[in-house]
């Protein structure tokens, strides 16, 4: 064997290890439990005591079951919803944060800024929605400082309503937007802005123009980091939200740990494929409208 | 009339460090100007705050007669080409050129138009579809100035452009800008570091050092007349230098013994330096009796320079002279290492160079 060979070898080798082991990972613990979700919900592989039974004869009689479930239409478009704003809401504090952090901010206090918004992330993620109740609770802060300042009289209930999920889904998804928008912001070439000053382009104008399209690879992840996740989040409207705030997500968590059973495994898995539907639909759609804009280099 | 552009007493500090100090300067409608100097010297935060990216600490900018001093820079009259060149990675070689057209909200088929003009004059012409990182170094630098150019400013700032190009892409690119110059007839401020793009191009040269200007003047004017040593050094290939004392008219004593100069009152009674150029020095054979100063030297180093011989000749023990002689046919006598040999130069050839 000659030594050409031997490196061939030793590049296929890495070739193995560096991608092949993520994917056998990947196989072992998404494709193939997905794959069993999938025939969960077509009723096509059951659990009978303790035997795994394989149906060969599919049915969707889960998925009837699942559009039969009362407010199901309702919980999916909130979702969906509580997602759009969460994004929205996300991007709207992240842009001005980041851009002032990665361009405006002299170099070496950067690295400390995006510490400090990284430090809520340090506290476990239940404990900190745990805590928003109390924030957001009648008796709980920001109702004390409106009533101080005198906005308002009576206090707000927010537990239970959409405006608490939203509020604390903007909180917790935060950092997702920060990080692939700074991380574009951050490497922004301020000359170009000096030079669009220089071709008779306002501050405006040269922000619409420049910074903005060279963004756009870090508002397209951000966004999706974002989004997808938060179409399936049902920590936050369990915890802070309350019986007319179910999402998808509260759906497939209560199918799958309360109703449990056969048939709560199924109509679970059920809802699961339609989020997952849901999800690459409304991602394609996102990318060709935005993605479409985006041109590297 | 008035200037192009005129600084009046500009001085600017970033922290503790003088970027520029007191600097004022006038440069003429469709001058060909460079600040030319080592890194650091100033040169590009002068023209910086020419183009509003930078606050003078105090002093006035003038462009064409106006205060801008306080003008931001998309309202000053004024193109740029940066010395990374900053071409917008996201737009194609038309859109970049376009660009400054678009902000002053020309109609398409003007901005067609004027674009095409363009490109034929930076001879881009059929690569208005390329992104920029299809395009070589050359490519770029010519998009970088067709870009500023389009907006037909009052003056156009380049820093240094040529930079990152080629000695050879250089050179072309040299004569190029000398030419689109000419053709489209904008004052050029030209900031470098490279005394030969400066000397090639420009109509004149501020030469700065430590923020302050230390002397301006024609290309020829600045490599005959240097005002002090640093110019003298900075500028040309080479030079040779003797220190002495002036102490009788048109006489300076050196270690070497008595330089004989032009004759000059400023002088009278302070150290100097004598200070020839290369190819100012006579040797062997050309050394005649009417020559002014004569010097009996060994020659330590002959070296083919192409264009001409440079000799390497050890007069003393510590003073080596450098002398640029041109070969004349095939026969050219080069002087072997070791040989002895007649230096000399005229009274005239001598500069006068007070510290």
């Amino acid at each position: 064997m000659s030594i050409i060979d031997i490196i061939r070898r030793g590049k296929k080798l890495k070739l193995f290890i560096f991608i092949g082991i993520p994917m056998i990972y990947l196989l072992i613990f998404f494709f193939i439990p997905f794959l069993i979700a999938f025939l969960y919900s077509l009723g096509m592989f059951k659990q009978v005591v303790y035997q795994y039974v394989f149906v060969p004869e599919p049915s969707l009689e889960y998925y009837s079951g699942l559009m039969k479930f009362p407010g199901i239409f309702k919980s999916i478009q909130r979702s969906f919803y509580y997602a759009s704003l969460t994004t929205l809401g996300t991007f709207l504090i992240s842009y001005p944060l980041t851009y002032y952090i990665g361009v405006k901010l002299e170099e070496k206090y950067r690295d400390l800024a995006v510490l400090i918004i990284f430090t809520p992330f340090w506290i476990n993620f239940l404990l900190r929605v745990y805590a928003m109740r109390f924030i957001l609770h009648e008796a709980g802060m920001i109702n004390l400082i409106l009533r101080l300042i005198g906005i308002i009289s009576e206090p707000i209930k927010f537990l239970g309503t959409d405006t608490a999920v939203i509020i604390v889904m903007i909180y917790s998804y935060l950092i997702f937007m920060v990080l692939p928008l700074y991380g574009v912001l951050e490497k922004l070439d301020v000359e170009l802005l000096e030079a669009a000053a220089t071709l008779g382009a306002t501050p405006f104008k040269a922000f619409i123009k420049i910074t903005l399209p060279l963004s756009l690879p870090g508002i397209l992840a951000g966004s999706l980091l974002v989004f997808i996740p938060a179409v399936g989040e049902f920590v936050i409207p369990e915890l802070v939200g309350g019986p007319n705030t179910t999402t998808l997500g509260t759906i497939i968590y209560s199918f799958f740990l309360r109703v449990r059973g056969v048939t709560g495994w199924g109509i679970g898995s059920a809802a699961a494929l339609i989020y997952i539907v849901l999800i690459l639909v409304a991602s394609y759609v996102y990318m060709k409208f935005v993605g479409g804009e985006v041109r590297l280099g | 009339m008035s200037y192009a552009v005129e600084l009046i007493n500009i001085s600017k500090s970033f922290g503790n460090v003088r970027a520029v100090r007191n600097v004022s300067l006038q440069i003429r409608k469709n001058e060909f100007f460079s600040l030319l100097g080592p890194s650091g010297c100033g040169k590009t935060t002068t023209l910086r705050i020419i183009a509003g990216l930078e606050e003078p600490d105090s002093g006035v900018v003038k462009l064409d007669g106006k205060d801008v001093t306080y003008v931001p820079t998309h309202k000053r009259n004024i193109g740029m080409v940066f010395q990374t060149l900053a071409l917008f990675p996201h737009m194609d070689v038309y859109d970049n050129i376009a660009f400054g057209l678009r902000m002053r909200n020309y109609p398409e088929s003007e901005i067609r138009k004027r674009v095409k003009e363009m490109l034929e004059i930076v001879r881009l012409s059929g690569l208005e579809h390329r992104r920029i990182h299809q395009l070589s170094g050359g490519q770029r630098q010519r998009v970088a100035l067709a870009r500023a150019l389009i907006v037909q400013p009052a003056v156009l700032l380049l820093d240094e452009p040529l930079g990152a190009l080629d000695l050879k892409i250089r050179q072309h690119m040299m004569v190029e800008l000398k030419r689109v110059q000419r053709e489209v007839g904008t004052t050029f401020i030209y900031v470098t570091h490279d005394q030969s793009e400066a000397m090639v191009m420009s109509d004149r040269i501020a030469i700065m050092k430590d923020g302050v200007i230390q002397q301006i003047g024609e290309p020829y004017e600045i490599y005959m007349k240097p005002r002090n040593k640093f110019v003298a050094t900075f500028i040309g290939d080479a030079i040779n230098m003797i220190e002495g004392d002036y102490l009788e008219p048109g006489i300076v004593a050196t270690s070497l013994g008595q330089i004989k100069t032009i004759a000059s009152d400023e002088y009278f009674g302070k150290r100097v330096i004598v200070a020839i150029r290369p190819e100012k020095v006579l040797i062997g054979s050309e050394v005649t009796g009417d020559v002014d100063n004569v010097f009996e030297g060994t020659v330590s180093m002959t070296i083919f320079r192409g264009a001409f011989i440079e000799y390497r000749v050890m007069l003393g023990h510590d003073i080596e002279f450098i002398v640029f002689k041109p070969h004349v046919g095939s026969s050219a006598p080069l002087l072997t290492p070791g040989s002895s040999v007649k230096i000399g130069w005229n009274r005239d050839s001598g500069i006068i160079l007070v510290e």
